[in-house]
């Protein structure tokens, strides 16, 4: 059973994905075929719908996630395999931290995330909020703008095209995002963060100085490869890339999130650390 | 061609909090009780079961779960799928300081099918390895 579990385990965090290192996916011998990439007026991809971050599986969103429970195996309701936006995927080259910054986030992490920004209902910020699975996102493309709603925290992304970045940012959680179209790909170029993230995973801050690039490449009707690199001199030693995949979920609509509804969290993590309960990793 | 090997994962969860700083995942409990009063809320939902002891006093326990949108997007229907009054069986796991409540993972609804009412153990607490590397 044990070895079961964790065969399972490895099936769901560790499953190769064979993608084309050109810009357009190319077909080869005997793969299947790939459905068509859906156009705009414009000929460009057209990346409008609604998504699921960091998934794979294909479906419809109920077909994807609903019998084994977002973030479960479905086969043991106690297996603890669920990666969340906190965890370090498997096979996932560690991120590049300064030394003092390193030792910063590996304390977030034997604190099990309890200093967790969104503890406060605050925005997760990028790449955090696009790479999520729990709660879908809806991208509206026009020529001249993508607009991104995200159901988590009620956030929002409005992006011109070919346009430049202010001049007068102010930080913010989520950034200013200018995109362009190269080729087949989206590319966002994002500024003007605030420091009261995390980037992906427990304890993974960064300073306002951060500047992510995001990549955008529809492959066939229901993927989206998402790749984002994150740079951060303040904090990081060289940038640090991710890649994910956002998968389309027709069917899906977005439904409100008012996280300050019944938020009980601050209060029992402070009573927690008040009363000196173990809940440290070592 | 080049191909690129990518290592794609399990879909990530958000973490509105850490399940694993509240709760001990190596302290799972099954409880059977009945329904009393369900929260359906952001951040999370909750539900309140009447438990009767060993010694016959009924304990009210409080669990813990997804927030609305994620239940209703993996099937469930609030006032319908499970309702106060009814009898259900949860499997979870016990909040660290000792108190009558939990993290609820699997839910047997009174009818006998069941359901995912939240994550699973450790959820937003980091998982198994840190984001840096440790030497």
């Amino acid at each position: 059973m044990r070895a079961f579990l964790v065969a399972s385990i490895a099936a769901m965090a560790l499953c190769p994905l064979a993608v084309s290192g050109q810009t357009a996916p190319q077909r080869t011998a005997g793969a299947p075929a790939r459905s068509s990439v859906p156009r705009a007026s414009d000929g460009k991809p057209d990346l409008t719908g609604v998504w699921q971050g960091g998934s794979t599986q294909r479906g419809t969103w109920d077909e994807a996630n609903g019998g084994v429970g977002v973030g479960g195996t479905g086969r043991n309701p106690s297996a603890p395999v669920a990666l969340s936006t906190n965890d370090r995927p498997s096979g996932r080259e560690a991120a590049p931290y300064q030394p003092w910054a390193a030792e910063k986030v590996l304390e977030a992490f034997n604190r099990r995330g309890i200093d967790d920004p969104t503890t406060f209902c605050l925005p997760a910020g990028l790449p955090r909020t696009a790479i999520l699975g729990l709660f879908p996102q809806q991208i509206i493309q026009t020529p001249a703008q993508i607009v991104i709603l995200y159901e988590y925290m009620s956030m929002f992304r409005v992006i011109p095209l070919d346009a430049k970045h202010p001049d007068d940012l102010i930080p913010s959680y989520m950034g200013n995002s200018v995109g362009h179209w190269e080729g087949n790909t989206l590319v966002v170029d994002v500024i003007g963060f605030n420091d009261k993230t995390w980037l992906a995973g427990t304890g993974t801050f960064h300073s306002d100085a951060l500047h992510i690039t995001e990549r955008y490449t529809r492959v066939d009707k229901d993927q989206i490869d998402y790749e984002v690199v994150m740079d951060d001199p303040n904090v990081l030693t060289k940038p640090w890339t991710l890649r994910s995949t956002m998968m389309l979920r027709e069917g899906t609509r977005l439904e409100e999130y008012v996280c300050a509804e019944n938020n009980l969290d601050p209060d029992r993590h402070e009573k927690l650390l008040k009363e000196g309960v173990d809940f440290r990793r070592q | 061609m080049r191909v690129v090997v990518l290592w794609c994962l399990a879909t990530p969860l958000s973490a509105h909090h850490s399940f694993g700083a509240e709760y001990d995942g190596n302290r799972p409990i099954t409880l059977t009780g009945v329904l009393t009063k369900i929260e359906w809320t952001n951040p999370h939902s909750h539900f309140y079961l009447d438990v009767t002891d060993a010694k016959g006093n009924i304990v009210n326990w409080k669990f813990e779960g997804y927030p609305p949108g994620v239940l209703y997007r993996t099937g469930w229907k609030k006032d319908m799928t499970m309702k106060p009054g009814d009898s259900i069986t949860v499997f979870g796991w016990r909040a660290r300081d000792g108190g009558n409540w939990a993290h609820s993972r699997e839910i047997t609804l009174r009818g006998g099918g069941k359901m995912f009412f939240g994550p699973p153990a450790g959820t937003g607490d980091g998982g198994t390895t840190p984001a840096v590397e440790v030497r």
